[in-house]
């Protein structure tokens, strides 16, 4: 059977991507580590999705979702930053026992500050947020001249600041000779806003259709490849 | 019919269907002598399991028709999806003494508190056009339902009796088999006498050379049409797929405007009550033709139309006899069958045709094994009534064709899965569905039994999606990607209408009436069926007497074809019976390399991707493919390496499975099967009204599904069937093997034409390019992003 198992090891490739003077580095691992902040920015983790598949009865395998968080841990011990900024979608539903997995986790880095711009499918109790220490902004969070929000329509004017933004999960169709096709996460960035890969594995992808002057990276299998700008 | 059972095998229009239902009728009356007219409410006597709703209500009728006569009080039911509430209420209070019921709705009852009530009178059960059900999922769920009933009645004196009604096919004592399995025994199979005189006139264009050697519907011919419409009272016009019967019906007005009123389109994606109108104005005379396709095949028995039309050939010899037995139905008359061609060597096939009927060679419908899919769906079904015991029913389902060879190792594994799961966290794990107490397994949970309730009988994923005037009224269900690819304002064509697309709805398409003059057709995917074996072999059989000057009496499909098959033989060759051509063809596009197994498409697409993998192992090449049922094509920019020193070995069925697992995209193909196989095993929510947060929350595409269980759980079962499935469907891998024996047994031909072929023709016309790489993914990725850069 043609296995089409990507490799988990922990994955170091990234490429620096400039911004308003400020180096971000996109991580093949679908976050990126912003030098300057010493902050590691990641969107749309859905944690908790398989279990709420689970508990409807839908046999999905959980493995995955170890794997997402293997590989968040992976990242924090690589890249050491001072705190997380996750740009919305956290977890995917109302509370369940892979929860608990998260929690456990949370403990072990108790230190690292989590900042959670909130985004729809973000619905704990604020209580919930409290205990497990991570700091929640309802709307957008702004540091310097860049902005933090979940979903760009979404985004008041933003003047001068760069947004970064998620909720779409984008991925690019690279298209070959003779309707060849192949569809890969990416990150895509605008000359006014990005959008992040959805950091979740369990997630589905929505097709972007970048304009010209956009840069879109791919995410194919271990590395992260310019396809444009 | 004494207690017995077995196989009713007979034609269309023969009344198999009354052989049946009186049986049950005298048997009541054997049974109570003095007061059979006056007993009531006596309980299901007879269930008539049938394919079709459409169908349930003319056999209703002409059932209760019998009993007013025979002045009884049985009363009969039906039971399906259109089925209304207070009706279903009725029937639980009191079954009528024959229901009339689909698959699906037959497992809804089995998820009923106290099913086994319902059947402890039943007497017999009937399977109605069971040569359909064969060989799909929903014969599987029939073969599921059966098991569970027989085994429900084994303390009984007589267990019940088993009727299959089947038209004519190559395998009728496995169908039997298939049917009785858990009742293990031999049953009969009674056959009608009636011998159906078929006579099959082809339509000849006026001049051969001049008609197109592609595909182009068959209109070129429509003027012939006309006036065997006008000089008979009643007329199918049978065509392959949707899309091309809606252009005919277009096109049929357009060459005779009085044909307007007259004439009726009809198929699977008409709303069906505009599709029951044309069945009874048919009947009535209103109509004086019908452009159907196969979902008329499914003929309700007594409606006797006196002429068919095929247009294009209809791929298997069983599926043309059913269609040419929908005219001249009464009995002794004789059936009128016109053959149109919709390119010249399909001429071909007339005359092959009407060679394997008059020897009787009907190909076979194969019955499916092991579905997983529907055997989780039946699990949790049972879960959800009564529970189940897990060693009971292990030995009802082994008693079925589906599942005799299912092993105790994925017998575990299915429960596993429904209990647990599969691959879970333990510790982190909330995962709810069939629950064991005391041995028991069964599902408690409300919400989850409900959604179950709603998914049951489920076989086809739905990408359909319903077409409406903005205005009010249905008109038909056109596929979604369809829909996806038209922009406000396109115009398409759909139930003979110009439809202007406004938006989408509610999941609806919103059109408003257009007079555009021209409009897209819209095209349905899986509407063609490939040429069957017996077809190819006969096919080739017939081409080998083309070729034989001595041959005695040809057949006037072939006299009429003389000028192109000796074109060909000119340019190239005529292969006999046990000959495989090849041609090495050199034009401004490329190298190109035609081979012609006759073996229909989907054999003829993995063949060519094997062919192309094994090639490259020679030397790195890249090609785009193209194929038909005659044959297919390799073109590459580069001479292609296949002579007489590496034929044999190329076309060997040695390391067959390897190189298909290297060659064909089956993981494409895996995925694809496997959206069908996660609806039908409850893995993708279908959403239940009044359930927001957490219906959005549940949506989900099979794709994803599909990577997480190819990644975390490859030896899945449901997986795994999808990869099985892939190999019997899609590739037909038997009968890809028997090709290549075929042709090691056989003689290899290679020529070398300076022009295109009238063979080859066809194929470059009616092609899906693909284009196979033998370099890396990275690589490939890297060479398209330079194409991109180049432009």
């Amino acid at each position: 059977m043609v296995n089409i198992r990507l490799s988990l090891r922990p994955v170091n490739d990234f490429i620096k991507h400039t911004i308003h003077n400020n180096s971000f580095l996109l991580s093949a691992s679908r976050c990126i580590f912003w030098e300057e902040e010493k902050a590691l920015i990641l969107s749309d983790l859905h944690f908790g999705k398989t279990g709420h598949f689970r508990k409807s009865g839908i046999a999905v395998p959980q493995t995955i979702f170890k794997e997402d968080m293997q590989r968040l841990t992976a990242q924090v011990q690589y890249f050491k930053p001072g705190y997380l900024i996750i740009v919305g979608d956290l977890f995917h539903s109302h509370a369940n026992k892979e929860m608990e997995l998260f929690l456990k986790w949370r403990k072990d880095f108790k230190q690292l500050p989590i900042q959670l711009v909130m985004g729809n499918h973000d619905i704990l109790e604020k209580d919930w947020y409290n205990k497990a220490e991570i700091n929640c902004c309802e709307k957008q969070l702004q540091k310097g001249n860049f902005i933090f929000s979940h979903d760009i329509t979404d985004c008041e004017d933003a003047k001068d600041c760069y947004v970064f933004s998620g909720h779409i999960h984008p991925s690019v169709t690279l298209f070959g000779v003779a309707r060849q096709s192949l569809r890969f996460p990416c990150f895509y960035f605008t000359k006014s806003y990005a959008v992040l890969p959805a950091f979740g594995r369990f997630t589905g992808m929505h097709s972007i259709e970048p304009g010209k002057k956009d840069a879109v990276y791919a995410l194919i299998e271990n590395k992260v490849m310019r396809v444009q700008g | 019919m004494n207690k017995n059972s077995g196989l009713v095998n007979a034609p269309t229009g023969c009344g198999k269907t009354f052989s049946v239902f009186l049986g049950a009728v005298i048997r009541f009356i054997n049974d109570h002598p003095q007061n059979y007219q006056s007993k009531k409410n006596n309980g299901l006597q007879l269930l008539w399991i049938t394919p079709l709703k459409a169908l349930a209500k003319d056999i209703g009728r002409a059932m209760e028709e019998v009993i007013f006569e025979m002045d009884m009080k049985w009363r009969v039911g039906i039971r399906n999806g259109d089925t209304a509430v207070n009706e279903r209420q009725k029937q639980k209070r009191s079954m009528p003494e024959i229901l009339i019921i689909t698959p699906e709705s037959l497992h809804l009852l089995l998820a009923q508190k106290d099913y086994p009530l319902i059947f402890q009178n039943l007497k017999i059960i009937a399977a109605d056009e069971w040569h359909e059900l064969l060989g799909s999922k929903r014969g599987v769920q029939v073969e599921l339902a059966v098991s569970r009933i027989v085994h429900l009645l084994k303390t009984r004196k007589d267990n019940v009796s088993i009727w299959g009604i089947s038209a004519t096919i190559g395998n009728l004592e496995q169908a039997k088999e298939v049917l009785l399995s858990p009742l293990n025994r031999e049953g009969v199979i009674i056959k009608a006498k009636i011998n159906k005189k078929i006579v099959v006139h082809s339509i000849y264009p006026d001049e051969i050379e001049k008609y197109p050697w592609a595909g182009h519907l068959g209109l070129k011919l429509i003027e012939k049409v006309l006036p065997i419409i006008e000089n008979s009272r009643t007329t199918l016009i049978f065509i392959n797929t949707r899309g091309m019967s809606e252009r005919w019906y277009q096109s049929l007005l357009v060459a005779d405007p009085g044909l307007a009123g007259a004439i009726a389109l009809h198929h699977g994606s008409i709303e069906q009550a505009l599709r029951l109108w044309v069945e009874d104005a048919l009947h009535d005379g209103k109509l004086k033709a019908v452009i159907c396709t196969a979902s008329l095949d499914l003929g309700v028995d007594f409606r006797p139309v006196e002429t068919v039309v095929q247009v294009g050939s209809p791929k298997g010899v069983a599926r043309f006899l059913q269609r040419a037995g929908r005219s001249g139905h009464q009995p002794g008359s004789v059936s009128n069958i016109y053959f149109l061609p919709t390119h010249s060597l399909e001429l071909m096939e007339a005359a092959a045709l009407k060679t394997a009927m008059a020897e009787n060679i009907i190909e076979s419908k194969e019955p499916r094994l092991l579905c997983f899919d529907v055997l989780i769906q039946y699990l949790s079904t049972l879960a959800i009534s009564d529970g189940f015991i897990p060693e009971i029913i292990f030995e009802e389902i082994r008693s079925t064709y589906c599942y005799k060879d299912i092993t105790p190792a994925e017998w575990k594994e299915m429960l596993h899965f429904i209990t647990e799961g599969g691959k879970a966290l333990k510790e982190y794990d909330d995962f709810k569905k069939v629950e064991i107490i005391d041995g028991l397994y069964k599902i408690n949970n409300r919400r989850i039994a409900m959604r179950h309730r709603m998914h049951i009988g489920t076989i086809v994923s739905d990408a359909s999606m319903k077409v409406k005037f903005l205005s009010g009224g249905y008109i038909g269900v056109i596929e979604e990607w369809f829909i996806a690819r038209l922009s406000p304002g396109d115009v398409f064509t759909l139930s003979g209408r110009n439809l202007e697309f406004v938006m989408v709805k509610d999941m609806t398409a919103m059109v408003r009436k257009s007079n555009a003059k021209k409009s897209i057709i819209p095209s349905w995917q899986g509407g063609r069926m490939p040429l069957s074996a017996n077809l190819g072999m006969m096919l080739r059989r017939k081409l080998d007497e083309a070729g034989d000057d001595n041959a005695s009496k040809k057949a006037e499909e072939i006299k009429v074809l003389a000028p192109l098959l000796d074109l060909q033989k000119e340019l190239s060759h005529l292969p006999k019976q046990h000959q495989l051509l090849v041609e090495h063809i050199e034009t401004k596009d490329g190298f190109h390399l035609f081979v012609y197994p006759f073996e229909g498409r989907l054999v003829h697409e993995a063949m060519a991707a094997i062919l192309a993998y094994r090639i490259s192992k020679i030397r790195p090449i890249t090609f785009s493919f193209a194929m038909n049922d005659y044959g297919f094509e390799l073109l590459s920019d580069q001479p292609i390496p296949v002579d007489d020193t590496n034929v044999y070995e190329l076309f060997s069925p040695e390391n067959l499975f390897a190189d298909i697992q290297r060659s064909v995209n089956s993981t494409e193909m895996a995925r694809r099967k496997f959206r069908d196989i996660s609806v039908i095993g409850g893995l993708i929510f279908q959403g239940m009204p009044g359930e927001r947060i957490k219906a959005r929350h549940l949506q989900n595409s099979a794709s994803l599904l599909f990577n997480v269980f190819s990644e975390y759980d490859p030896k899945n079962l449901l997986l795994r069937q999808a990869y099985a499935e892939v190999m019997e469907q899609q590739m037909e891998e038997e009968r890809l093997r028997n090709m290549l024996e075929r042709i090691q047994a056989g003689e290899v031909i290679i020529r070398f034409p300076t022009r295109l072929t009238p063979f080859c023709f066809p194929i470059k016309a009616d092609s899906m390019r693909e284009t196979l790489s033998s370099e890396k993914l990275e690589d490939r990725i890297r060479k398209m992003q330079q194409q991109l850069e180049d432009l």
